[in-house]
């Protein structure tokens, strides 16, 4: 069970997301405020591991409740889902590492993603992570892209990234349902993607390794990625050798 | 107007006379110092340039204003007080002046001055009096014409406001009610479509006042609209897409294609029982951007259409908007194409955004 604070100052905001949290067992609502004094107070008692928090509230910036819960090194900082009906706060949300960002309405299965997420950075949390240190401890790739698309704000984790392929100044950044075009050169997004888990098939394509299934030479000599689903990529001389390698060693 | 102008046109006549002068005078085998013959044209000249201009500066808009009777019973008497202030200054100027005569006292000096001159004095008053109001005229005209040409870009763009209006109420009141009658039989249904729907007026408020827009955020906002339109269809739309690439940042008028794919919907694909297809399709044809909406359905049914008018305003509103930012440089076209398929066909003038604004993309950990 996940101890949960619901802060939003409007009684229905709070009534509806109540209601779908109820749906869900993993959470447990140890507590409700509507203003940022009260939220404060609340999670200083209860400790919740998880918050929900509008950003305009009465009283301060949602953000001023983050700063000085942070301001106290000892305090368990909760994950924190933001909610708003207003979408200029993206970055500033993103830089305090909230779990994700939800713009008001949201139906329940935008909802379940993002507690979905959530669980997961508590869990991480809880375990420290192993995986891709460099020697300094920081890991200089990106686990996650925030972007606008279709009057959404989405934290996207690049995990569920299965390709990406260029398009003129453009990227599309496909997923396992939807595809994002995105205003960004793909030798740049490259570059903020883990080699471990990223590769550069084509000059205009990149898969994510978790879902190649196969890379197979046709009868032409061209050569092609298969992914999981299916769905196939031709792939360049290039970029051959480095897939080979990746093979070998896997 | 600036001083040098009537300084510099006053110089440039002294000189023209005193060349004249001093032609007319060699000529009668006489001999005349030239720079004297300057010296007193110039100081003449300039004297009356100087006098303009101050009239100018300082009654300028009242002498341009002034009635015809003001002007004659008014200004009658002053040009005749400054020809005679100059003719006072001037003789000052020039004390050994006439040559070729005996010495006159100053007074004298001024009458004989006069009487040659004064009529010289009055007919340049006069002309500048008369350019003064041609030029007030010539102002007026073409403050007038300015003020046509802004009232007609402001005429067009209010009805292009208008019209991007008409598209909205009626496409927002439509969804509200679709959400209304989903809200009886599936509430996550409603749920979602009411997320959609604020995706959709989220675009639309960004969007602002802009009238063309790149074609990604064209497509973008069609793609919500056509996800909704999928769930009244149980997806049995089969949707394509097709934009080349190098059309992303393609300017097209902001919701062009909405009201063509509500019409593809609303009298092509909803006569379909089986599945249908609506494809969209953005290419570059020389420095053309064609834009294709195809949809299956009953094909282009014209007892259909004619019964129901308003269906079509839609589709008319989409050739006006065209007509209103292009001119005659687009075309709009609709065609039954085999086997009861309606191709929608748009060319217009390739534009692309010059500085595409940024898109909210950050790594982060």
């Amino acid at each position: 069970m996940i101890p949960t604070i619901l802060a939003d100052d409007e009684l229905l905001a709070r009534q509806k997301l109540r209601q779908m949290l109820f749906e869900d067992k993993e959470i447990e609502l140890v507590g409700e405020s509507g203003t940022t004094s009260e939220t404060l107070d609340l999670v200083r008692r209860q400790r919740p591991d998880l918050l929900f928090l509008d950003i305009r509230m009465h009283g301060r910036d949602a953000f001023d409740v983050v700063e000085e819960l942070a301001s106290d090194a000892d305090f368990p900082m909760p994950t924190i889902i933001f909610t708003t009906a207003h979408d200029g706060y993206a970055l500033r949300a993103f830089e305090v590492h909230a779990a994700d960002y939800l713009l008001k309405p949201f139906t329940s299965e935008r909802l379940k993603v993002a507690i979905r997420r959530a669980t997961l950075q508590i869990q991480s949390r809880l375990t420290p992570p192993p995986t891709h240190q460099t020697q300094n401890g920081i890991n200089p790739y990106a686990n996650r892209i925030v972007f606008k698309s279709r009057g959404r704000i989405l934290f996207l984790p690049v995990s569920s990234i299965r390709w990406i392929g260029a398009e003129e100044n453009y990227v599309r950044i496909c997923t396992e349902g939807e595809s994002y075009l995105l205003r960004e050169p793909i030798g740049h997004l490259e570059e903020k993607l883990d080699p471990q888990l990223f590769l550069r098939v084509h000059r205009s394509s990149i898969v994510n390794l978790q879902f190649v299934k196969e890379v197979r030479t046709e009868s032409t000599g061209e050569s092609v990625v298969i992914l999981l689903n299916g769905q196939r990529l031709s792939m360049s001389r290039t970029y051959r050798s480095r897939i080979n390698e990746w093979l070998t060693h896997s | 107007m600036n001083p040098a102008v009537f300084l510099g046109t006053g110089a440039l006549l002294a000189a023209v006379f005193a060349l004249q002068e001093w032609v007319e005078v060699r000529q009668m085998s006489h001999h005349i110092n030239f720079t004297l013959l300057l010296a007193a044209w110039g100081v003449q000249y300039l004297l009356w340039g100087a006098i303009c201009w101050v009239l100018w500066q300082f009654f300028g808009p009242k002498l341009q204003r002034v009635s015809w009777f003001w002007a004659i019973a008014g200004l009658f008497p002053l040009s005749i007080l400054l020809s005679v202030l100059e003719e006072m200054v001037w003789v000052l100027c020039f004390p050994n002046l006439p040559l070729w005569m005996p010495h006159m006292k100053y007074w004298s000096r001024v009458l004989f001055q006069l009487r040659a001159e004064l009529v010289d004095g009055l007919v340049i008053f006069w002309c500048a009096f008369f350019l003064f109001r041609g030029v007030g005229y010539y102002q007026r005209y073409r403050e007038k014409e300015a003020a046509a040409a802004k009232l007609e870009v402001q005429l067009a763009q209010a009805r292009l406001h208008a019209m991007r209006a008409n598209l909205n109420p009626h496409f927002l009141f439509n969804t509200l009610n679709g959400i209304s009658s989903l809200m009886r039989s599936d509430v996550t249904a409603a749920d979602l479509m009411l997320e959609q729907f604020s995706s959709l007026l989220r675009i639309c408020l960004e969007r602002g006042e802009a009238q063309l827009i790149p074609l990604r955020e064209e497509m973008e906002f069609n793609e919500m609209y056509m996800a909704m339109q999928d769930r009244r269809f149980d997806g049995r739309i089969l949707q394509e897409i097709c934009v080349q690439p190098e059309l992303h940042d393609a300017l097209v008028p902001a919701m062009i294609l909405q009201p063509i794919l509500e019409n593809a919907y609303r009298h092509g694909l909803c006569h379909l029982s089986d599945t249908g297809l609506l494809k969209i399709e953005a290419r570059k044809e020389n420095a053309r951007l064609r834009l294709n909406v195809l949809n299956s359905g009953i094909g282009l049914n014209p007892e259909c259409s004619k019964d129901s008018d308003n269906h079509n305003l839609g589709l008319v509103n989409v050739q006006d908007r065209l007509r209103l930012h292009y001119g005659a440089n687009q075309s709009f076209s609709i065609s039954e194409v085999d086997p009861a398929k309606v191709l929608v066909s748009i060319t217009l003038p390739l534009q692309l955004c010059e500085d595409p604004a940024p898109v909210l993309a950050e790594y982060g950990a």
